[in-house]
């Protein structure tokens, strides 16, 4: 998951809400072979990756077959646009069993900081158990250390129900690792 | 009836184990929150024993006088998560309340280590009305990390658990200098 960090702004009015609204209209839609050239301004980033298990793309073969071999076959996994349409980001969500999803993403860092993750993450949020009512748990498993995709996941409404130590192995290295769940009864949209 | 609890031991399963292993693995109070199969045949339990006992990576009888009253199974996961294993257990029910399932999962937690060296972490989910469980987990030494809402898919019925884990390095010897405080 990419950090998205929170931007405090200081002002001498109260803050009514913490969430930035995006400057541009996010929204969701399927990824499609076109979109390879898109995917790979992020895909090849060091700073993106960073949390993920996946090491960074190297080529627009790999990037295609990537397209092809998991993307279009997935159960569930939408391009992040903004208004012009062309991804910067992805968000996914992976059955674990019957009545259990996980939730991913993944955004460009030239994109981070302006609450596109959080926005994303709400879409999906509103969407998802209407789409999947077997569904009873959308999960997420975040880096103790990545404290922005945290604060994505409170902000939306997840609950943090707490750290599992040496819980996931990330690229050779074995990690604690932050849950959240937001279930269908959970006031969060 | 007391037990002396020097008389708990673990092995591994045999097939001559079968029918004991009927009386505790066909009652429904000891498998019912389980995924395994209903036995309710000695030919059952046998194969049971044959094809799933056997060949587990980690799967001992717990015995008295070395008959088969319950079992303990480490279960590593595969490819890149198999340092993390889940423990589960069961115990006939004519020998609960006896401190028996706790003496039998403190010497699998002393062994397991050694012989599945690739496992760091050993995880327990128990079911929120599990308290007994939840017991016994907490006084071997298993940290409770948090309440999983909605977490545990079984038999028709979904469950909040508790998910504990206990880590090799938390059975690490004291350092050097704090030997001095160990009170025998």
């Amino acid at each position: 998951m990419e950090i998205d960090s929170c931007t405090i702004i200081k002002s001498e009015k109260p803050q009514t809400s913490v969430s930035s609204s995006p400057p541009e209209k996010v929204h969701l839609r399927p990824m499609t072979i076109s979109d390879v050239d898109d995917f790979m301004v992020w895909a090849t980033d060091t700073d993106v990756t960073r949390y993920c298990t996946w090491e960074p793309y190297t080529s627009r073969e790999a990037g295609i077959a990537f397209i092809n071999d998991v993307v279009l076959p997935h159960p569930w996994l939408r391009a992040i646009c903004l208004e012009n349409d062309r991804p910067i980001g992805s968000i996914s969500v992976t059955p674990v069993d019957k009545i259990r999803g996980e939730i991913g993403y993944v955004i460009g860092s030239k994109y981070w900081g302006k609450g596109i993750a959080t926005e994303a993450v709400r879409l999906v949020a509103a969407e998802i158990f209407k789409e999947k009512p077997e569904m009873e748990r959308l999960e997420a498993l975040v880096d103790v250390d990545n404290v922005g995709s945290q604060k994505v996941l409170e902000k939306v409404g997840f609950k943090r129900e707490g750290v599992m130590r040496k819980f996931m192995c990330l690229k050779g290295n074995v990690r604690d690792m932050v849950m959240f769940s937001l279930l269908p009864s959970d006031s969060s949209h | 009836m007391e037990i002396d609890l020097s008389r708990v031991t673990l092995r591994p399963f045999e097939l001559m184990d079968a029918h004991d292993f009927l009386i505790w693995a066909g009652d429904d109070r000891v498998t019912g929150n389980l995924r395994w199969p209903v036995l309710t045949s000695e030919e059952e339990a046998l194969a049971f024993i044959r094809d799933v006992c056997l060949p587990h990576p980690w799967r001992r009888s717990i015995c008295i006088d070395d008959r088969s009253i319950g079992f303990i199974s480490i279960f590593p996961e595969t490819g890149d998560d198999r340092f993390k294993a889940h423990i589960g257990y069961g115990l006939s029910h004519e020998y609960w309340g006896k401190g028996i399932t706790t003496r039998a999962v403190s010497i699998a937690v002393s062994q397991v280590f050694n012989d599945l060296p690739h496992v760091l972490r050993l995880q327990a989910f128990v079911r929120t009305q599990n308290k007994a469980s939840q017991r016994l987990v907490e006084k071997i030494g298993f940290q409770r990390e948090g309440l999983l809402r909605k977490y545990t898919y079984l038999k028709g019925t979904i469950y909040d658990v508790f998910v504990y884990s206990l880590l090799s390095s938390d059975l690490l010897p004291l350092p050097q200098s704090y030997s001095s405080q160990i009170v025998l």
